[in-house]
């Protein structure tokens, strides 16, 4: 190869590589001017205050796996489970920039009810729940190699004969208020022991320390074959072929509590960012809520094992008004939680 | 349960054709076992996309190699720098560190590796086998019981202390006043938190460990050239093979100590929310309770490496029992690997036997031929990790505080974590200069928020009546047993020495 060739060639690379870079310097341009005015352009952070591996993971994870399509960016989650949800409040949700690229999916039945019990630090109103996920209502169940208690009426039969525990996850927990209820209408005695935590719970039953738990029901009814759902607090059933022998309190009693959605976990930002970002906020509420019809959120809850009838949409004014009524139940049985009465 | 003989042959064969899998699991499961604060289960919470790709049967398979070799990874740094990587290595640097200030480090891992595998591979066996019966421990071992067995555990202390009552009881419970710093179980109250919400949740266990084990041995180091003694540098200087292989003569000559302490691990691991720190200590401390040499625990004995090392490769495969057999998981490992299967639609729980044997009895299958797969694997390696102490302490010091920090970071991401760690480095360093205990301080810190967990919980059981403690048959036996394991020993010992002494005259005599 001749030294003109050589220059030919190194001339001729060089010019390519120019008008590439150039090519691709114009071509940025508008491409970043796009994304100046686009959201997201970055991932959505997701503070989850609860351990990984729990019922808020699962959901979190099935819920998003189908939300990054609609929002078409993808979500980071991190799990801050410390002081009852209020790390992952506090400290992290609470430091995060109010930008709309930072969430919080959060249980407001329990983290509400201990707030109540124990005042946080931070302003409840500083945040807001954007869209309630499910609805998953506190139920009573047993083990089914527990011989003696089948039934609620056994449960509250022999609640008046002589004290029963009750493994539940949190003393402060809608799923221990709806037992303690029952306890106070009926007049069976019932030793609330928290165990911190629904597999913490399970155990508790399945070996026969507890007489009994109480949890939320997702929790419970993916083990038919361990446990028996005897009661429910909500309005009805909501599955009766799952939840076979589950009554509900209120119709069974003649009791008038409210449905205690122990299991009600939902999308949460501060209110500062929607107040900066009206239009990032606008997207992330119409691309969530197309996940509840989209088909793959049913197949992704499906696969879970969790019943689909729980996954219901709250709207934003569904949501405080739920965190509304938790917090008067909270105020109502205080003294019991505390263990001050 | 029958025993299908047939099915387990065909699970171990089917198992072996998946080495593919189970070698990187194994690689990864000791890189990240050897990290402090690393762990087999947010290993698996970062690479669940992964997992979620793979098929079930092949997911499982490589959750189960991480979670066994991960077990053992753990005791690598703890034996060569002091620094377990998991609460459950937390006993293993008792003898293990002495040995390799001595330059018996490639010993030492070769002894820790043997006994893993042979522990963890003897009770996976066993596990397989006695399944129904084993998963019966989870129905009898209830919180008073619990709070018995910790105090196996705790009595370590005593023990420990027994060179130096006063300061070895002080730093013990010294140890059990962080343990109880936090909320309490029972109505969340916070003590002693000083208002850090961080602290809410108790006094997290790895930046405690990192801190009081290897960030004050970094301080300490640092004023040597060398954590090895004169006679350890010379001895590193000249090892080879051999040194591996006396090792692996040494743990197989101690056959029958690696059998039963590898059945204390396997027993406690199926307890729902027990674990391998308690499993360890306890082994560690019966091992020093019937062994005839009490004395040398502590200063670089064998025995004091096998029992841990056993016990905590034992709790491994005792953990998946109660999530098979009862559906609830044993640890913490075991929940998430039960997520992880339910995302692939399986529902994990005694019906799996029947609806997937392959997955049930596939477990444990995995878990033993990854222990018959990672003897080989990490057994030559033996020789080339201890080389790691000879390295000058001008840049292990260094090294051993970044990696602790970041190991004290990454369990919970918390900042406030490295500090922590930072703080208990202080604590330990001045124990150490001051002839406290750090080991009992740790044990306190481990075992007393556990100990007050099951205490608290049976008291609310038994609605504030403290004779709870004695109520149940198996409770009594065991508290029989707690008060022999404690005053036998102090009773052969004052015999023995009584013993010497009138042995002397003879001797002299002669």
């Amino acid at each position: 190869m001749s030294d003109h060739e050589n220059d030919f060639s190194r001339r001729l690379f060089l010019k390519g590589a120019g008008a590439t870079a150039g090519a691709g310097a114009l071509s940025m341009l508008p491409i970043q001017m796009a994304f100046a005015a686009a959201f997201p352009e970055q991932n959505i952070q997701i503070f989850v205050p609860t351990r990984a591996g729990g019922g808020a993971d699962r959901n979190m994870r099935a819920f998003t796996s189908v939300w990054k399509n609609h929002l078409k960016t993808n979500f980071e989650a991190g799990f801050y489970p410390g002081a009852a949800g209020r790390v992952g409040y506090e400290t992290y949700m609470g430091k995060a920039k109010a930008d709309c690229y930072n969430l919080i999916f959060g249980n407001m039945g329990p983290e509400v009810l201990n707030w109540v019990v124990k005042k946080p630090t931070f302003d409840l109103k500083s945040f807001l729940y954007i869209a309630q996920v499910d609805q998953d209502p506190g139920i009573i169940f047993v083990s089914r190699k527990n011989k003696k208690l089948k039934t609620i009426d056994d449960i509250v039969k022999e609640g008046k004969k002589r004290t029963l525990n009750v493994g539940v996850s949190r003393l402060a927990h809608p799923a221990s208020l709806g037992v303690l209820a029952l306890g106070r209408h009926t007049g069976a005695k019932f030793n609330l022991v928290p165990l911190s935590g629904g597999r913490n719970t399970r155990a508790g039953v399945a070996t026969g320390e507890m007489d009994f738990g109480a949890l939320p029901s997702g929790s419970v009814v993916r083990k038919q074959k361990q446990f028996d759902i005897v009661a429910v607090f909500d309005k009805t059933n909501p599955l009766p072929d799952r939840m076979k022998k589950a009554i509900v309190v209120n119709d069974h009693f003649g009791m008038k509590l409210p449905p205690l959605y122990a299991g009600a976990r939902a999308f949460g930002i501060k209110r500062e960012a929607i107040e900066k970002h009206p239009d990032r906020y606008k997207v992330l509420t119409d691309t969530l809520q197309k996940v509840y019809t989209d088909p793959a959120y049913k197949k992704a809850v499906i696969k879970t094992k969790a019943p689909w009838k729980y996954i219901s949409y709250g709207s934003p004014a569904d949501c405080e008004k739920y965190v509304e009524y938790i917090s008067a139940i909270g105020q109502e049985y205080k003294s019991l939680l505390t263990g001050k009465s | 349960m029958e025993i299908d003989w047939g099915l387990f042959v065909e699970l171990f064969a089917r198992t072996f054709t998946f080495w593919w899998v189970i070698l990187p699991a194994i690689l990864l499961g000791l890189i990240v076992g050897a990290i402090p604060g690393f762990s087999a289960a947010n290993t698996i919470i970062i690479l669940l996309p992964m997992t979620l790709a793979m098929e079930p049967e092949i997911g499982l398979i490589f959750m189960v190699a991480l979670y066994a070799s991960s077990r053992m990874g753990a005791g690598i740094p703890a034996i060569l720098v002091n620094i377990p990587g998991t609460a459950g290595a937390a006993a293993t640097p008792l003898d293990g560190y002495p040995m390799t200030k001595q330059g018996r480090g490639q010993q030492a891992l070769a002894i820790s590796f043997v006994s893993s595998v042979f522990g963890g591979l003897l009770t996976t066996i066993l596990a397989l086998l006695a399944m129904p019966w084993l998963s019966q421990v989870a129905y009898h071992l209830h919180s008073v019981e619990m709070i018995v067995i910790m105090l196996f555990g705790i009595s370590l202390i005593a023990t420990i202390a027994a060179k130096d009552t006063l300061k070895g009881l002080i730093a013990g419970f010294f140890g059990l006043m962080i343990g109880y710093i936090g909320a309490d179980v029972v109505y969340e109250t916070p003590r002693g938190t000083f208002g850090f919400l961080e602290l809410y949740d108790k006094v997290p266990l790895i930046p405690a460990l990192v801190g009081l084990f290897a960030v004050s041995e970094a301080f300490a180091v640092i004023e040597g050239e060398s954590i090895l003694t004169k006679r350890g540098k010379e001895a590193m200087q000249k090892a080879g093979w051999a040194e591996t292989w006396e090792g692996v003569r040494l743990a197989i000559s101690r056959w029958w100590h690696i059998i039963w302490t590898s059945i204390i691990g396997l027993v406690i691991g199926v307890v729902p929310g027990a674990g391998a720190a308690i499993a360890s200590f306890v082994a560690y401390q019966q091992s020093k309770t019937f062994s005839k040499t009490p004395e040398l625990y502590g200063t670089g004995h064998l025995e004091g490496l096998v029992a841990p090392e056993s016990a905590n490769n034992g709790v491994t495969s005792g953990t998946l029992i109660p999530l098979l057999v009862i559906g609830v998981p044993g640890g913490a490992t075991a929940a998430i690997m039960a997520v992880v299967l339910q995302y692939h639609g399986v529902a994990v729980g005694p019906d799996l036997f029947d609806s997937q044997p392959e997955l049930a009895y596939g477990a444990f299958t995995a878990m033993a031929v990854t222990y018959a797969l990672m003897i080989l694997t990490v057994l030559p390696l033996a020789r080339y990790m201890s080389k790691i102490t000879v390295v000058s302490t001008t840049y292990m010091a260094p090294i051993i505080i970044s990696f602790t920090l970041v190991g004290a970071f990454v369990p919970r991401a918390y900042v406030f974590d490295m500090y922590l760690a930072l703080a208990f480095g202080v604590i330990g360093y001045v124990a150490r200069k001051t002839g406290y205990h750090v080991a009992a301080i740790l044990i306190g810190v481990i075992l007393g928020p556990l100990l007050e967990n099951y205490f608290l919980r049976a008291l609310r059981i038994s609605q504030g009546d403290i004779m709870v403690i004695f109520s149940s048959n198996l409770g009594n036996i065991m508290w029989v047993l707690l008060i022999i394991s404690l005053f036998v020993p102090m009773y052969l010992d004052k015999r023995r020495k009584r013993l010497s002494k009138q042995a002397i005259p003879i001797t002299t005599d002669c």
